[in-house]
């Protein structure tokens, strides 16, 4: 099998390059309109068939690295260090992505995977197509070049093969991590597609947006993975690495951040550009950035250039990296100079009240909070390179920097919507804007009234913005769907919700959207919560009891245990509220004995007003009696809920709308608009 | 065993990327009149939603006269733009 794996990856190297050299000599055979012994259109298609076989041969060295793994083929360098004998099956296949030469096949077979639908609907746009193929093969060839000479997966022990691998390291031995990693990585590897596509329509000087139209799906689904991606990664970071919070400003957690902020401005900007032919030049370099950024991502990921818990494989790769980011930019530069004039606004900003100028503010404060977050990732490598020691940028920082941006988001959330395209007019403002405003102003005095200090402290304070803010972006949001129902209903006779359900289902992008932002929401009144946070840690004996908050924690026992992949000691602890016994909870901590390395077991116990969350922190050397650590983390649910509505609402705005019952004809001119077409027509006419 | 599976990974994917194809896909270049045709589905949606939006109470009504007027002007140019196309082509 390894033979067959490395074969498999040189044989894909081969067809990717011949689909990058054949596209190009075709492609430029059609736009010099000259022609070779083959004409470029046959030629084109041997690169396509080219690209589709070299999905088919990826996917078997794939296959042939899981299949190492399920045969405990330790002679396989990559599965001696990242599985072992005892290793449970879904762990087995997870370890195609727990290392880096594994981790670099996904992404090559991922790329792969993207590129075979690709070009399997190539008919959508045949040239365009080609073009992005073409430039998707050039990534290929990238990463198939680093499988295949600087991280070969299949490369073997020299000497005895050993009885038994190494393991899986501890830390990714949990369910999530067997979709996580997948989930961010189609992340990464999708924004591909929306790159490929908009700098082969630079390329070929595409007419029109259509280009745009092609990619919108593909763009929403790589954001939805991506998005999906990311919470996972939280979910897990709370779950197992036992600190009691969710999002660290990890460099690694960073670079899966910074792509998405710059890919959820994007999705935004772009429809400036589908409506009104605005902000070409801004789009183009917000797609180019957002692939440089994965790419970033990855090689933070996988370099070992910063420090992370998260950097789980370290390597001299980063090279590589840098060489082809230099690439990518350099032929993204070389494009955009040729091709600038191609890229000629058809409006301009009108007004700086106006839908348009609220995407303009919106992309500038995500590429702000990027920019800040970039310039924190990349801080100790600078400052190593310029004063010669590493100074780290910490949490502190980027909370300083974050919050004030994140609510200055979620404003701009609420009020794009609610204003018009081109200019809104004063009067048209107050009438939007005058139920949000007062379910603003009521949630702050209702807050104040039960017992909110905003003025206590920062944390309180910016605790009562979000959940203010959230409740004026709420009421637009609501208002939204109330008004475009209330159309429906006077139209249909429907019921309010039916009426909704219709409205939704005739611009699925748009009310899709508007789900997205109820989501994005409710994840702020989550991310509120943390203010309030609670934690105690106390050594706990028989009988020993603590309380937390509304909560009594009392030791019922503690013990031992082992299996053949690892040894554990845990608690057994009651949990009480008032007299009243809610549940037990068992917090472990875990040896691994093929790694010779430990994990943290949480229990935690969630509701939507709060986590119970204990951890099983160690012995006490003296007393052998286990140290609990107990967090009481108020709204953490809503943030998991409120990444359930995003997914949802994405999936909504991938849906394709519903024929509407009373839209104008789409295939004639409105009747409103004939006369008015025929008198430019006639005044065309006596020019 | 792999040797085996490799060389007919090898074969199979030369026959298939060089085996002639029968129908190629041919494409022309797009024109500026097919530009202009989806330039009006983009303007004729812009439309449909200003008036869903002026119906649905978002918009003053001396707002909705001014912003259909500009969008109507533009979608009359480019409607009259098409028609020139499409005399000057048709024999």
């Amino acid at each position: 099998m390894p033979a067959f794996g490395s074969f498999a990856l040189l044989l894909a190297l081969a067809l990717c390059a011949y689909n990058l050299c054949a596209g190009a000599v075709a492609l430029r055979q059609l736009s010099t309109e000259s022609g070779g012994r083959i004409s470029p259109e046959r030629l084109l298609e041997t690169a396509r068939r080219a690209g589709i076989a070299s999905f088919f041969i990826v996917s078997g060295a794939a296959f042939a690295l899981v299949w190492a793994a399920f045969a405990n083929d330790f002679s396989v360098a990559y599965i001696l260090h990242h599985s072992n004998r005892a290793l449970p099956g879904a762990y087995k296949f997870a370890a195609l992505w727990s290392g880096q030469e594994g981790s670099l096949l996904l992404w090559a077979w991922l790329l792969a995977a993207y590129e075979f639908v690709l070009r399997v609907r190539h008919k959508v746009d045949v040239r365009l197509t080609a073009y992005a193929s073409m430039i998707l093969s050039g990534i290929q060839v990238f990463f198939l070049l680093l499988l295949n000479f600087a991280a070969p997966p299949f490369a073997l022990v020299a000497g005895a093969i050993p009885q038994d691998g190494f393991g899986l390291n501890p830390l990714l031995q949990y369910p999530e991590m067997v979709i996580h990693p997948p989930m961010l990585y189609l992340g990464y590897v999708g924004f591909s597609v929306p790159f490929a596509f908009a700098l082969g329509a630079l390329m070929m000087r595409y007419p029109g947006e259509k280009w745009i139209h092609i990619t919108r799906r593909w763009t929403m689904v790589t954001w939805l993975f991506l998005t999906c991606g990311i919470f996972l990664g939280m979910h897990w970071a709370y779950a197992v690495l036992g600190w009691g919070g969710y999002w660290g400003w990890d460099p690694v957690e960073n670079a899966s951040l910074m792509p998405w902020l710059t890919g959820t401005a994007f999705l935004h900007s772009v429809m400036m550009q589908e409506k009104r032919g605005m902000m070409k030049h801004w789009n183009i370099w917000l797609i180019f950035s957002t692939f440089m950024l994965s790419i970033l991502g990855t090689l933070l990921t996988r370099s070992g250039l910063v420090s992370s818990v998260h950097a789980f494989a370290q390597s001299s790769i980063g090279t590589w990296f840098w060489a082809f980011l230099v690439l990518v930019f350099a032929v993204c530069l070389f494009t955009y100079i040729l091709q600038r004039d191609h890229l000629k606004s058809e409006h301009k900003l009108e007004s700086l009240v106006s839908r348009e100028s609220s995407f303009l503010f919106n992309n500038l404060v995500l590429l702000t909070a990027c920019f800040t977050i970039l310039w924190g990732t990349l801080f100790p490598v600078l400052s190593e390179f310029v004063q010669g020691n590493k100074v780290t940028v910490g949490a502190p920082f980027y909370n300083r920097v974050a919050i004030p941006i994140g609510l200055f988001l979620l404003f701009l959330t609420g009020i794009g919507p609610l204003l018009a395209w081109r200019s809104s007019s004063f009067r048209s403002i107050r009438k939007n804007f005058i139920v949000p405003m007062a379910a603003a102003g009521l949630t702050a005095l209702v807050l104040v009234i039960l017992g909110e200090r905003p003025w206590q402290d920062q944390g309180a304070f910016y605790a009562l913005v979000t959940w203010v803010l959230a409740a004026f972006v709420a009421t637009a949001v609501g208002s939204e769907f109330l008004r475009g129902a209330g159309v429906i209903r006077r139209h249909t006779g429907q019921n309010l919700l039916a009426s909704m359900v219709q409205l939704t289902r005739r611009n699925t992008r748009r009310y899709g959207g508007y789900l997205v932002h109820f989501g994005v929401v409710v994840i702020f009144i989550g991310f509120a919560g943390s203010a309030f946070n609670q934690s105690k840690e106390q050594e706990m004996n028989f009988r020993q009891s603590m309380t937390i908050g509304p909560y009594r924690l009392e030791c019922l026992d503690y013990s031992q245990d082992s299996n053949l992949n690892y040894d554990s000691e845990y608690a057994l602890l009651d949990v009480y509220r008032g007299s009243r016994k809610v549940m037990q909870l068992a917090p472990e901590k875990r040896f691994y004995a093929a790694s010779q390395q430990t994990s943290t077991i949480v229990a935690n116990h969630s509701t939507l007003a709060w986590d119970l969350y204990v951890v099983y922190a160690g012995r006490d050397p003296d007393s052998q009696h286990p140290i609990i650590k107990v967090f009481l983390n108020p709204l953490v649910a809503w943030i998991w809920i409120g990444v359930g509505i995003v997914a949802f609402g994405t999936c909504v705005a991938l849906m394709p709308n519903m024929a509407a019952e009373f839209a104008l004809n789409r295939s004639r001119v409105p009747a409103a608009l004939s006369g008015l077409a025929q008198s430019a027509i006639s005044s065309r006419g006596g020019d | 065993m792999s040797t085996i599976a490799s060389a007919l990974m090898l074969i199979g994917a030369f026959a298939y990327v060089f085996y002639p194809a029968h129908l190629v896909e041919t494409q022309k270049v797009k024109s500026w009149l097919e530009f202009l045709r989806e330039r009006r589905e983009v303007l004729y949606d812009n439309l449909r939603d200003l008036n869903f939006e002026y119906r649905a109470g978002k918009y003053p009504e001396e707002d909705y006269v001014a912003q259909r007027a500009t969008l109507e002007n533009e979608a009359a140019t480019v409607v009259a733009e098409i028609h020139d196309l499409e005399d000057a082509k048709s024999p």
